[in-house]
C-alpha cells in the first residue's frame, strides 16, 4: 500500500519535471538524466515527497567520445527497494554541476572523490579540496584522456610486454626522458609540496568561533599517517582544546593507486583478484559484489550449489570481520591484544577453509562470473560442521560472557560516538553503524539478492547509535550469520558449481549495472559501465569504509582524544578499501 | 664510624641495585611470558633454552641502538629527565626489610639496609620525585604527544598520590610505627590484609596508576598518544624509563607485601631467618603476576574517568577508612 503511494507521488514529482528529467535512452542503461538547472529541486522533492532518503553512491563516468561527462547517483528508500538512479551530464570543457552536499550529506566526501579523479566541480559543495591525491597533483587520472607516466596501452594485456614472446618491462626506461608528460613550466627539481595549509584552514574554519567568551589555546594534532591505532594508513588531524576535540578533518589517500584506473585496464576476470586487495579481510565478500555486478550485466545466474557455497563463504566472511573488528576496538580501548588474539584464533579455523577451497588463505580469488572457482572438498565439510555447529556459537558465547558486562567498557562505549538514524541516513553510512543506529536496513533483506530472501535470519538493529550499540550489532551478527551457516550446510545442494565453461574471457554486453551486496563492512557496491570490450568502462568501487568515514568528524567533535579513537575503531575501517 | 660497617652498607646497596636490575631484566621476559600464555602464544623462546636469555638479547639491542635527540628538543632536560625519572626508582626499596638477622662469616647482618623510623614518609616523597621526571620528559621533547603524556603523567599522579599515602596511614596507625621493619614484626600475627582490607584495594589500583600500569596507563596510552612522554626516546634513555617503570613495580610491590601481606614473614621464619627474602620474592612475584593479569585483561579507563575516580571514589574511600582505623583503635585503647 505504502509503496504504491509512493510510486505515484514518484510520478507527481516527475511530471512536475517533465522538462529537465528525461529516461536515459541509450541501450543497457536505466534512470533518468536530469537537467544541471533542476538538481538541487528535483533531488530535495526526491527526498522529501517520495521517501528516496538514501543516497549512497555518487560517481562519475568520462564519456570522451560523446564529449560530455556524467555524474550518476543512485538514491534508495531506507524502506527497502531497489535503487532510483539519475545523472546530470556536463561538458569536458568546464565541468560544473550542483553540489548535492547540502540536500544528502552524503554526497559529500564522494563529491570531492569525483572533483579529485575527474576534475568535476560541485558548486556549493562546503569543502571541495582534493581527498585521494594530494593538493598540486597534475590532472585528474580517471579521465580517459589522462595518461600516466610508463603509459603504455588503454587496456591489458598489453602487447608491448611480450615482444616476441619476451618479456619487457616498461619501468626500464627511463623515466625523466619520454614517457613523463610534465606540464609545462615544471621542474621536478624545485618542485615543493603545497602542504597542509588547505587543511589546516578547513580544520580552523569553525562557525561561531569569534563569538565572544574566554579563549583558550587550541592545539592542532595530526593522528597518523604512522600511528599506532589508526588501522594502516589514515590521518586525522583534530583540532584540540586541552583533550577536547573542536574540530577533526581525516586525510586520506596515503594507500591510494587508484584501483578503478587499474580496473578500467584489466579484463573482467582480471579484475576478479584484484578485488581482493580493496577490503583484504574480507575478500570473499568482495568477490561476491563484483560478481553480482558483472552478473547482472552479463543477464546470467549461478546454479544452486554456487549460490550456496557463496553465500557460505560470505557468510564466513562476515564472522572474521565481526570478530576482528570487535578485537580491534578492544585494542583501541586499551585492552593490550587479548581480545584481538582469541579473535584471531577462530579466523585461523575459518581461513583453512578458505584455503582449502581457494588455495589462498586472504587473498582467495573465489568466485567466476556465473560460479565459483573450486568446489568444496568433504574433508573440508566436515571441519566446516564442527566450525558452524560447535566451535563458532560456543566462542561467540564465550566472547560475549568475557566482554559484554564489563564495566571499563561499557563505561568507555556507551554514550560515546552517537549517531542518531537521521543523522545515520544522511551520511550514507551503512551496515553496522546503520544497524546500530536504529536504522533496520540490510541488504540482504533490502534488495536480495542469491538466495537470502529463502535464508531464515533477523536484521539486527539497537537504537542508541553509540558505540557499545555498534559493538552489540556485530555480536549479533555474528550469531545471525552462524545461524544462516547452519542452513546452507543443512541444506547444500548437490550440482556443478559453474554454468557453461570457466574462461578467462567473458562478453559482457554493453550497458551499466550497479550490484551491491552487504559486506561486513557495509554496503560494497560496483558500479560498471561496459562498451563490449573485454575490459570494463568504467569500474567503480562504493567502499564502505570510504562513506562510513563521513561519520567521523559528526560523532567524534565534542568529545575527547581518546574517545575518537575509539570511533574510528567503531566504525571498522580498512584501508585497502577506503583509499583504492 | 665503623670501617665494616660502611662496607656491609657499601655491599647490601650493591645487592639491592643489582637485584632490582637484574628483577627488572626478568620482569619484563616474566610479562612477555604470562602475557603470552594469556593469549594463547608462546612468548619469547628462541634466546636460551625458554628464552631466558632473552632480557639479555634485549638489553645488548637497546645499549647499541642509535639515540636520536629531536632539533628542537631541549637537549639538556631531555637528557636528565631519564636519569631523574630511574633513580628514585632504584632508591626507594632501601627501607624495605628483605628479613630478619642472620649470622654470616661470624657477623650478623639485618637484612635491610636501613630501620629509619620515618621509612613510609621516604617512600612517599621519593616516589614524588620521578613526577618530575616524566613530566620534564614530555615537555622537553617538544613534540605534542609527549607533552599530553607528560600532563597527563602530572595530573594523575598527583591525584593518586593523596590516595595512596591515605591507604599508608591504615597500618602506620595499627602499629604506632612508621618504619617498616616494625610494620612488618607486627603482622606476625595476622596480615594487615584482613585489617585493612579498603585501605589494602585503595592502594593496590593507586599503584598501578602511580607506575603507569594499565588500565590507568594513560601517560603513555599507546592508543591515543602512541608512546606519551617516551615518544621521542630510543636507544638507551628509551631503556631507563622503561627499567624506571619495572622498578617501581617491583617496588610498588614489595612496598605493598611488606605493608598489607606480612612481607617477609611466613612459617619456619623463626628457625630459619634466610627464609625471609624467598618468602618476599614470591609474594612479589604473585603481586606481579596480578599486575601482569590486569594489563592482559582489561581495556583502559578514559583520562576524565580516571581523574574521577581517583578524586571521587578513591581518595573519600581513604580517608573513611583512615577515620574508622582511629576511631576503632581509640575505642579499643579506652
Amino acid at each position: 500500500m505504502t509503496q504504491q503511494v509512493l510510486a505515484k507521488q514518484v510520478q507527481e514529482v516527475f511530471a512536475r519535471f517533465s522538462d529537465g528529467v528525461v529516461e536515459d535512452q541509450r541501450v543497457g542503461y536505466q534512470g533518468y538524466i536530469v537537467a544541471p538547472e533542476h538538481l538541487l529541486d528535483f533531488a530535495r522533492a526526491l527526498r522529501d515527497e517520495c521517501g528516496y532518503d538514501y543516497l549512497t553512491t555518487v560517481t562519475g563516468v568520462d564519456y570522451l567520445a560523446d564529449g560530455k561527462m556524467e555524474v550518476v547517483y543512485h538514491a534508495f528508500k531506507t524502506l527497502g527497494g531497489p535503487a532510483l538512479e539519475f545523472k546530470v551530464q556536463t561538458n569536458r570543457q568546464n565541468p560544473i554541476v550542483p553540489s548535492l552536499a547540502l540536500i544528502y550529506p552524503s554526497a559529500e566526501l564522494q563529491e570531492r572523490e569525483i572533483w579529485d579523479l575527474f576534475g568535476i566541480r560541485f558548486e556549493g559543495h562546503p569543502d571541495l579540496r582534493r581527498i585521494l591525491l594530494w593538493e598540486g597533483f597534475y590532472g585528474h587520472p580517471l579521465r580517459k584522456d589522462w595518461k600516466e607516466p610508463y603509459f603504455e596501452e588503454v587496456a591489458k594485456p598489453f602487447k608491448s610486454r611480450f615482444p616476441d614472446g619476451k618479456v619487457y618491462r616498461a619501468e626500464d626506461k627511463h623515466p625523466l626522458k619520454d614517457n613523463i608528460d610534465f606540464p609545462e613550466g615544471f621542474d621536478p627539481a624545485k618542485w615543493e609540496a603545497e602542504g597542509d595549509a588547505a587543511l589546516y584552514k578547513a580544520l580552523t574554519n569553525i562557525p561561531g568561533a569569534d563569538e565572544p567568551g574566554i579563549k583558550t589555546e587550541q592545539i592542532i594534532l595530526n593522528f597518523g599517517p604512522q600511528h599506532p591505532s589508526t588501522h594502516g594508513v589514515f590521518r586525522m588531524a583534530v583540532l584540540l582544546d586541552g583533550e577536547t576535540i573542536v574540530n577533526l578533518k581525516h586525510v586520506l589517500g596515503y594507500l591510494h593507486r587508484n584501483h578503478e584506473k587499474i580496473g578500467e585496464r584489466n579484463t573482467y576476470i582480471q579484475n576478479m583478484p584484484f578485488t581482493d586487495r580493496l577490503d583484504y579481510i574480507t575478500s570473499m565478500s568482495n568477490n561476491f559484489g563484483y560478481a553480482v555486478a558483472v552478473e547482472k550485466l552479463m543477464g546470467i545466474q549461478p546454479p544452486e550449489r554456487a549460490e550456496y557455497l557463496r553465500v557460505m563463504m560470505a557468510e564466513f566472511t562476515r564472522v572474521i570481520s565481526h570478530l576482528m573488528s570487535i578485537g580491534f576496538l578492544l585494542n583501541d580501548l586499551g585492552a593490550f591484544f587479548t581480545p584481538m588474539m582469541y579473535a584471531l584464533e577462530e579466523r585461523e579455523m575459518i581461513l583453512d577453509v578458505f584455503e582449502a577451497v581457494s588455495g589462498s588463505r586472504m587473498m582467495c580469488n573465489y568466485f567466476r562470473f556465473g560460479g565459483v572457482a573450486h568446489d568444496v572438498p568433504d574433508y573440508i565439510f566436515d571441519k566446516i560442521k564442527g566450525l558452524v555447529f560447535e566451535r563458532l556459537p560456543r566462542r561467540v558465547d564465550e566472547i560475549d560472557a568475557y566482554l559484554t558486562k564489563n564495566e571499563i567498557i561499557r563505561a568507555r562505549c556507551e554514550g560515546v560516538g552517537v549517531l542518531t538514524p537521521e543523522q545515520a541516513i544522511a551520511l550514507g553510512v551503512s551496515g553496522p553503524l546503520l544497524r546500530g543506529s536504529g536504522v533496520p536496513y540490510d541488504i540482504r533483506r533490502a534488495e536480495p539478492y542469491s538466495i537470502y530472501d529463502r535464508l531464515d535470519f533477523d536484521v539486527v538493529f539497537t537504537e542508541h547509535g553509540d558505540v557499545y550499540d555498534r559493538y552489540l550489532v556485530r555480536l549479533e551478527e555474528i550469531r545471525q550469520s552462524i545461524r544462516i551457516l547452519q542452513q546452507v550446510v543443512k541444506q547444500m545442494p548437490e550440482g556443478p558449481i559453474q554454468i557453461g565453461k570457466s574462461t578467462y574471457q567473458v562478453k559482457v554486453p554493453p550497458g551499466e549495472a550497479y550490484g551491491r551486496v552487504e559486506a561486513p563492512k557495509g554496503e560494497l557496491g560496483f558500479y560498471l559501465v561496459s562498451d563490449g570490450k573485454p575490459n570494463p568502462y568504467r569500474y567503480h568501487v562504493r567502499s564502505p569504509s570510504f562513506v562510513n568515514l563521513g561519520a567521523l568528524a559528526p560523532m567524534s567533535i565534542g568529545s575527547k582524544v581518546a574517545d575518537a579513537v575509539v570511533n574510528l575503531g567503531s566504525i571498522d575501517i580498512v584501508l585497502g578499501e577506503v583509499d583504492r | 664510624m665503623n670501617a665494616t660497617l660502611v662496607i656491609e652498607w657499601v655491599v647490601k646497596s650493591l645487592v639491592i641495585i643489582l637485584v632490582l636490575t637484574g628483577g627488572f631484566a626478568y620482569t619484563t621476559l616474566y610479562e612477555r611470558k604470562v602475557l603470552a600464555r594469556m593469549q594463547v602464544r608462546r612468548g619469547p623462546n628462541r634466546a636460551g633454552p625458554l628464552g631466558i636469555l632473552q632480557p639479555v638479547a634485549d638489553g645488548i639491542k637497546l645499549i647499541f641502538k642509535e639515540e636520536l635527540t629531536p632539533h628542537n628538543a631541549d637537549k639538556f632536560i631531555f637528557t636528565v629527565a631519564p636519569v631523574i625519572t630511574v633513580v628514585p626508582a632504584l632508591v626507594i626499596t632501601a627501607v624495605v626489610p628483605w628479613g630478619r638477622e642472620i649470622s654470616l662469616f661470624g657477623r650478623t647482618f639485618t637484612l635491610y639496609l636501613s630501620n629509619v623510623n620515618v621509612a613510609v614518609l621516604y617512600i612517599l616523597s621519593v616516589t614524588s620525585i620521578s613526577v618530575y621526571g616524566i613530566t620534564l620528559a614530555g615537555w622537553s621533547s617538544n613534540n605534542k604527544y609527549a607533552t599530553l603524556g607528560g600532563v597527563r603523567a602530572t595530573a594523575q599522579m598527583i591525584s593518586y598520590e593523596l590516595a595512596l599515602g591515605c591507604a599508608y596511614i591504615g597500618p602506620i596507625l595499627i602499629v604506632g610505627s612508621m618504619s617498616l621493619v616494625d610494620i612488618v614484626e607486627a603482622q606476625a600475627g595476622v596480615w594487615f590484609i584482613f585489617l585493612q582490607p579498603v585501605a589494602f584495594l585503595v592502594y593496590f589500583l593507586a599503584s598501578l596508576a602511580e607506575v603507569n600500569r594499565a588500565p590507568f596507563d594513560m601517560p603513555e596510552a599507546e592508543q591515543e598518544l602512541t608512546a606519551g612522554y617516551h615518544t621521542e626516546y630510543s636507544g638507551m634513555k628509551f631503556a631507563l624509563f622503561f627499567m624506571a617503570e619495572y622498578i617501581k613495580m617491583i617496588a610498588v610491590a614489595m612496598i605493598g607485601v611488606s605493608l598489607f601481606l606480612g612481607g617477609y614473614l611466613g612459617p619456619g621464619i623463626d628457625r630459619f631467618p634466610i627464609l625471609g627474602p624467598v618468602y618476599l620474592f614470591i609474594k612479589v612475584a604473585v603481586w606481579l603476576f596480578v599486575i601482569i593479569w590486569v594489563r592482559a585483561t582489561l581495556p583502559r579507563i578514559r583520562y576524565d574517568r580516571l581523574m574521577a575516580l581517583g578524586w571521587k571514589v578513591m581518595f573519600p574511600l581513604a580517608l573513611l577508612s583512615v577515620m574508622i582505623t582511629a576511631l576503632v583503635l581509640l575505642f579499643v585503647e579506652s
